[in-house]
């Protein structure tokens, strides 16, 4: 498998470290429901047969954290962004809803 | 092996050399101020910070890129002068200025095409098209975490390390 980080061009999946599932958000400590949400954000996961959001780290090159998504099944990768750029989304997204 | 390649050999192995007295300071923007950042190099150095894996000559030191707004510069050192105390001043409230002399190797490998051995050795492309002067990778060679880039004036190769690597990276560079 490789993966084409956004910075440093497509490379063998032996320079990056897999941190898992980029698709939970750390959920909202003040919320009445926050043990409850924490519990699942620390420990139930979706077991995909599909396209999927995970987080990679570029360990053996440019240090940068990658949000990639890529097809379980086929392992196909479609897309591959700087986890920044998607947690600045969300932040922008959540802080536009009211 | 052949005579030939036995000369080859030899030829690309007496060009590998540790570059003596350079200082190296890391250079990483703060969040949002790269634009301020960029402003102060033009007007010290002359140049921009490259975006993109790569590596410039200016103002007598080679700025290289080391990952997603963070570069290297390095120069020649002299005694009991520290560059990056002013590179700090140039870039006080824009950028993190780190000295990282004592913690980086720089090896020079003089060749002006890639050698095959070379071509061969690592995860990214080395052909002579592909990687071309002032391109920057960041990688690894059998687990140890290097950068090279090619010198912007084609001259050849340089790979910074860290120091502690120094002694297994040089037998790596020997086999050439
Ligand atoms: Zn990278």
């Amino acid at each position: 498998m490789r993966i084409n980080c956004p910075f440093c061009g497509e490379r063998g999946n032996d320079e990056f470290s897999y941190l898992g599932d980029a698709s939970v958000v750390r959920p909202d400590a003040s919320a009445p429901d926050a043990a409850d949400a924490f519990y699942a954000f620390a420990y139930e996961r979706r077991n995909v047969a599909g396209p999927t959001q995970e987080l990679w780290y570029h360990s053996a090159g440019c240090h940068a954290w990658l949000v990639v998504t890529r097809d379980t099944r086929t392992h196909e990768i479609s897309d591959v962004k700087p986890a920044q750029d998607i947690a600045l989304e969300r932040q922008n997204s959540a802080s536009t809803t009211p | 092996m052949s005579d030939l390649a036995n000369g080859l050999r030899a030829e690309q192995h007496s060009a590998i050399v540790e570059r003596p007295d350079v200082a190296v300071t890391h250079i990483s923007a703060r969040r949002g101020m790269l634009a301020g950042l960029n402003d102060a190099a033009r007007a010290a150095f002359g140049v921009e910070f490259p975006l993109t894996p790569r590596a410039l000559d200016a103002h007598g030191m080679t700025i290289v890129w080391a990952g997603p707004e963070q570069w290297l510069l390095i120069e020649p050192a002299s005694k009991g002068v520290d560059p990056s105390l002013q590179h700090a001043k140039t870039f006080s409230g824009f950028a993190s200025v780190v000295d990282v002399s004592d913690s980086r190797t720089i090896f020079q490998m003089a060749i002006s095409r890639p050698s095959d051995v070379l071509v061969q050795s690592m995860g990214i492309d080395f052909e002579d098209t592909s990687f071309k002067p002032g391109d920057v990778a960041i990688t690894h060679v059998s687990h140890l975490g290097v950068m090279v880039w090619r010198l912007p004036d084609g001259r050849g190769y340089e790979f910074a390390c860290a120091r502690t690597y120094t002694k297994d990276f040089r037998s790596w560079l020997d086999r050439f």
